[in-house]
């Protein structure tokens, strides 16, 4: 919503600054979003009065003059001759601009300045000068100063004189969608008088009974055929104006909030509208057809489905029963509370105005500007909530508008269609509970004239004695129409906030109740979980939720979440998983040339699983490029990130979370993703992830050149898993003994199968046992492989003899030769 | 007598010039074997010494003796300079090239500063709640107070999940309408509300959905955190001193805080809260939208079974990618959902 300042000033006394006005509607809940100084015409310029004229000491043609210019008296010399004193002229005050004559570029700029020895403090104005014609302001062409009428007002801005208005601010408000009645001039005077305490000034309008001649009932009739929709519409009849330009004053207001000016008539109902928050629609009194009683007859009806309608824009619209029209007996004549049609429209040739100023219901404007893709002032205005009790005060106000600008003669009254009056609300309030919200103690008093300022008057109070001291509640109060957004109590407390002002509310500090919620130790955990993986050297991203259905390898398509509305196949599923995205992720940087890429994401990821949509969280860990930052020297100083770093990250990890009994299975064939894959299960049985080398080729599909890991793991699962216990186990007092092992065994033995087999040999006091090396190639057969394992041996409560030591081990050894067919290379 | 006697010193002396002028330790080694060895000359000296008569050998012995250990304790001196000499890098570190590495991980900036929102309420008292993100109308809107044809509930603004794909079991539950992506954290009020009885002090940082192309200003998908206080008595003075609190701990003690009246369907009266400090003015303004509240609006607390006339409470809620922005000066907020390494790495 746009005003400007001077517009504002017509109903409300106010004398604040554009910057103190911007801080007072916006804490009244009117945020400013953006102010415009206008400079206006004629910047500098007053109308002055000459008090003396006398001969310059020095020349001949010139003249020393005293000037009143409403303030004081100035010095100005003058070379005119065209003048005497008592007349009034424009003077431009030193400071100011001309604007540039013909030929020149820069504007000349008055200054303080000595002419042939004495002083001038501005300059008296030829109408040249001012790039004006005065006979086009109706004034004497002469040569010399133009000479003002003598009833012009000294010290009046010139460009106010010459109706041209002078500088204006121009406010940009946020208005609330709560509240409609701010979408007008007067609603927002009515704001700032509730403030200021200055009256709030209404503007001029007709009775409602003016007019002459026929009645409005004699030349038109009004039929409400949907009264849900159209409850109450209001028509006047103003025969015989002439079209034509608007006067300035209008055309200047209306183009200063950024509305372009129509024709004289048109302009007014926009202008009211603006005034008033009532759309107004002027129509072309001969165009609308005759009903059966011989009368143009407006009818407010549903539209039949499939009626074809052209608005004024020129446009045709298909419109169905959910639309209302007004129609006469003949065809729609207006899109109601939308756009009025082009075969009804203000032109050239109209004498005779129907005006319409009608209450439409909200929910169905809404609907017909979304659903036939028109916005307007006015559906903008009636979908937020017009005020019912403001449409006959609207039209009056036009009727008024439209004599003074367009000619014209008032039929007498109005029709005014109203079958069902809406009674005013009431709402009642106890002043103790203003109190108890707000925190700030205010009188009965302070809350009824907060509130009686903005309009709500006492309805009714609780009768009671007059020794009672218990307070005077509750009270109740009559809510005023053009407050469409009061419904109960705390709205009431509300308006008193607002005009006590929040900011004269004290802060307290945090009292009362410490919170609980199951997730609050849930939230510890992931963070937990996030710094452990930061501690591993990844760093965390955060990926977005929603996905191409096209990038989702491997599930089956009912189990994908989709979108009803998507914005674009981009995005048109909600994930399933982590990886799509991490891909995603990695292929942006790749591009970006930051080939060594180490993250893990934590998120949701959404599966349709048995008719029912599961959010779950996933923990996801994508790694490609260099092993290790850059170094300069070293042999391994080259190496990339392989499956057993992948590995070694997530051993780690689950180690800190306290996960027992993870196994990882080899998946025999390659996956839609993997190329060598492995899934990871808790006993074997509950799943909790996978791990796995992309395959080169989907690698590539996302640009990436280097081996791409990925793990993805049911974040929910390991940290129900997890085990956060920690109990100490006593250091080890007596030394441990250590006894290789180097055996050739066949590729298919697995490190698990020669845990298993150590493990069957139950050989005593048996400590740790580590892989430290493998070996393929060099005299090691194909399909078999050399590893080695140290086995560390130690008693609880003894050192352990040498012998001991090797009874132990050789169980160990019998067993691997037994279980996995180990070769013992010497 | 006098004669041998009179040797040791000078050979002695030579003897410790002759280690201490030793430049390396094989050098040292030689030196020793010189005097001390089989053949060395100090060796000849104590050979001598039988020559002796009786009773002069005890005296040159002595002598001879406090001469050896001289020489011996020099030579454990030499040699222990030396060893240090030697076990120096042979080349002088250069302190001033980069070491080698090992690289920690860095948060997201999103979860840093989640993180640091929810330190602060914490300090208050506050616990951690959360809520599912796909949503109904009930919890997202209707609970809420929303108007049942209020734009935010347009398919134009909000993400409807679909109904599953054809066939299966999906398409057999039906009732899925009007499922959707939560447009605001402000639907776990609801859900814990209905749980749990009051009082209730709670926050509930998460993901939230608005049918945004993305810009520089927009992500389809982006952070909120939203608060929620409900006990007797509570106060808009209350809501005011939380959030000042909050506020402060998050963007420094220098920060201000102002409350304007506004408007939201689940809060009466509601309020915006703009901020104001050091960084504010330095991007030329006096002060910056920061989030949203209110008092909760006794509609919400019928809603679930709250009794108004008893309970009281306030709500509030800001975005996190904005304050995210504003902490660290970024400009799009695209960059957070980009992940490039070299914006992650600067957190």
């Amino acid at each position: 919503m746009k005003i400007t300042l001077n517009w504002l000033k017509q109903y409300v006394e106010l004398d604040w600054t554009p910057e103190e006005m911007t801080e007072r509607l916006t804490m009244l809940g009117l945020e400013v979003e953006g102010v415009v100084k206008l400079g206006g015409a004629f910047e500098g310029v007053v109308v002055a009065q000459v008090i003396t004229r006398d001969r310059h000491p020095n020349a001949d043609k010139l003249s020393v003059c005293r000037v009143n210019d409403g303030k004081g008296e100035r010095q100005i010399v003058c070379g005119a001759q065209n003048f005497q004193p008592g007349d009034k002229v424009p003077l431009i005050l030193p400071g100011a601009s001309l604007p540039p004559k013909p030929g020149d570029k820069e504007p000349f700029t008055i200054k303080v300045g000595k002419i042939r020895g004495v002083e001038s403090h501005g300059m008296m104005c030829a109408a040249e000068e001012l790039g004006l014609d005065p006979e086009a302001l109706g004034l004497k062409k002469e040569d010399g100063l133009l000479i003002l009428k003598p009833d012009a007002i000294v010290g009046q801005a010139f460009g106010e004189y010459l109706g041209r208005g002078g500088s204006d601010v121009v406010f940009d408000l946020e208005v609330t969608p709560n509240r409609p009645d701010l979408n007008s001039v007067i609603g927002i005077a009515r704001e700032v008088a509730a403030i200021t305490g200055h009256p709030l000034q209404l503007p001029p309008l007709v009775s409602s009974d003016a007019g002459e001649g026929d009645t409005a009932a004699d030349l038109v009739s009004v039929q409400l055929d949907a009264a849900d929709l159209g409850p109450r519409y209001t028509a006047r009849v103003i025969r015989g104006v002439k079209i034509g330009p608007s006067p300035d004053w209008l055309r200047n207001t209306l183009e200063k909030v950024g509305l372009r000016s129509i024709n004289n008539v048109v302009d007014v109902t926009n202008f009211v509208m603006l005034e008033t928050g009532q759309p107004l629609h002027a129509f072309d009194y001969h165009l609308v057809a005759k009903g059966a009683n011989g009368r143009p007859t407006v009818i407010v009806r549903r539209a039949s489905d499939g009626e074809s309608f052209v608005t004024l824009d020129g446009k045709q619209h298909t419109l169905g029963s959910e639309h209302l029209l007004i129609a006469d007996s003949e065809k729609g004549i207006a899109l109601a509370g939308v756009m009025g049609g082009r075969n009804t429209e203000i032109n050239d040739r109209t004498v005779d105005v129907l005006l319409e100023s009608a209450y439409f219901s909200p929910t169905n404007i809404r609907r017909t500007s979304k659903t036939l893709g028109i916005r307007t002032d006015s559906s903008y205005r009636f979908e937020r909530g017009a005020d019912v009790g403001m449409t006959d005060w609207a039209s009056r106000r036009a009727a008024h508008l439209i004599q003074e600008t367009a000619g014209g003669r008032l039929a007498k009254g109005a029709v005014d269609a109203y079958p069902a009056p809406t009674l005013p609300k009431q709402i009642t309030l106890r002043h103790a509970k203003v109190s108890e919200l707000l925190g700030v103690t205010l009188t009965p008093d302070q809350i009824e004239v907060s509130l009686g300022s903005l309009g709500f008057r006492v309805a009714q109070r609780k009768p009671r004695a007059v020794d009672d001291a218990t307070p005077p509640e509750p009270v109740t109060f009559t809510v005023p129409s053009y407050r469409v957004d009061m419904k109960r109590e705390v709205d009431l407390i509300e308006e008193v906030a607002r005009l006590y002002g929040v900011d004269r509310i004290p802060s307290t500090p945090p009292r009362h109740a410490k919170g609980s919620h199951p997730f609050d130790d849930r939230y510890d955990e992931l963070m937990q979980v996030r710094r452990w993986l930061t501690g591993l050297g990844l760093n965390e991203a955060q990926g977005q939720t929603l996905v191409s259905k096209s990038t989702i390898r491997g599930l089956d398509p009912a189990m994908v979440v989709g979108l009803a509305n998507p914005l674009s196949s981009d995005m048109d599923a909600l994930r399933p998983s982590l990886l799509p995205g991490l891909m995603d992720i990695l292929r942006h940087n790749l591009r970006h040339r930051n080939g060594d890429v180490a993250l893990f994401e934590i998120g949701r990821v959404f599966r349709r699983e048995g008719g029912s949509v599961r959010e779950g969280r996933s923990l996801a860990i994508a790694l490609t490029g260099a092993r290790q930052p850059a170094f300069w020297a070293g042999a391994e100083r080259d190496a990339k990130l392989e499956l057993s770093d992948l590995k070694g990250l997530i051993e780690e990890f689950f180690e800190h979370a306290g996960l027992r009994g993870v196994g990882f299975v080899r998946r025999e064939e390659p996956s839609d993703l993997f190329v060598e894959s492995a899934t990871v299960a808790i006993g074997g049985k509950l799943a909790l992830g996978q791990l796995g080398w992309v395959h080169a080729q989907v690698a590539k599909s996302y640009d990436v050149r280097d081996a791409v890991l990925l793990a993805e793991f049911d974040l929910d699962q390991i940290l129900t898993r997890r085990n956060a216990g920690r109990a100490f186990k006593p250091l080890p007092a007596f030394p441990s003994a250590r006894r290789d092992v180097a055996m050739v065994v066949s590729e298919s033995v697995t490190h698990e199968a020669v845990l298993q087999a150590v493990r069957q040999a139950k050989a005593g006091d048996l400590e740790a046992v580590e892989l430290f090396d493998v070996f393929r190639g060099g005299s090691v057969p194909d399909g078999q492989k050399s590893v080695a394992y140290a086995f560390t041996y130690r008693g609880a409560d003894r050192t352990l003899t040498d012998a001991e030591v090797t009874a132990s081990h050789g169980k160990v050894v019998e067993q691997l030769k037994k279980q996995v067919g180990a070769t013992l290379r010497e | 007598m006098a004669a041998l006697l009179d040797e040791i010193e000078p050979l002695k002396q030579s003897a410790l010039g002759a280690l201490q002028s030793a430049a390396d330790l094989p050098a040292l080694e030689q030196a020793k074997g010189a005097f001390l060895g089989a053949e060395g000359q100090f060796t000849a000296l104590m050979k001598r010494l039988g020559t002796l008569a009786k009773e002069e050998r005890p005296a040159a012995g002595k002598a001879i003796n406090a001469a050896k250990v001289e020489i011996e304790a020099a030579l454990a001196a030499c040699r222990e300079a030396l060893e240090l000499r030697a076990s120096a890098p042979k080349v002088p570190t250069d302190f001033t090239a980069p070491g080698r590495r090992r690289s920690l991980g860095h948060l997201h900036p999103l979860t840093q500063v989640t993180d640091d929102i929810v330190r602060a309420f914490r300090r208050l008292g506050f616990a951690v709640a959360d809520g599912p993100e796909i949503e109904d109308e009930v919890h997202c809107f209707d609970a809420l107070n929303t108007p049942k044809d209020h734009p935010a509930r347009d398919a134009q603004d909000t993400f409807y999940v679909g109904r599953g794909e054809p066939a299966g079991a999906a398409a057999s539950t039906g009732a899925v309408g009007g499922t959707l992506l939560r447009t605001h954290t402000s639907s776990v009020q609801i859900r814990v509300m209905e749980k749990m009885p009051p009082p209730i002090r709670i926050i509930v940082p998460g993901r939230v959905y608005r049918r945004d192309n993305a810009d520089a200003t927009h992500n389809p998908t982006f952070h909120q955190v939203e608060g929620l206080y409900v006990d007797r008595g509570v106060t808009v003075g209350d809501l005011k001193g939380t959030v000042e609190f909050v506020f402060r701990e998050l963007m420094g003690s220098d920060t201000r805080i102002r409350f304007r009246p506004h408007y939201f369907s689940y809060t009466e009266p509601s309020f915006e809260i703009d901020f104001s400090n050091a960084l504010v003015k330095k991007l030329g303004k006096d002060w910056l939208e920061i989030a949203g509240c209110g008092m909760v609006h006794p509609q919400v607390f019928e809603n679930v079974g709250y009794d108004p006339e008893v309970w009281s409470g306030w709500a509030f809620g800001f975005g996190i990618e904005r304050i995210a922005m504003i902490r660290y000066g970024i400009n799009d907020i695209r960059l957070f959902y980009e992940n490039d390494v070299r914006f992650l790495r600067q957190f």
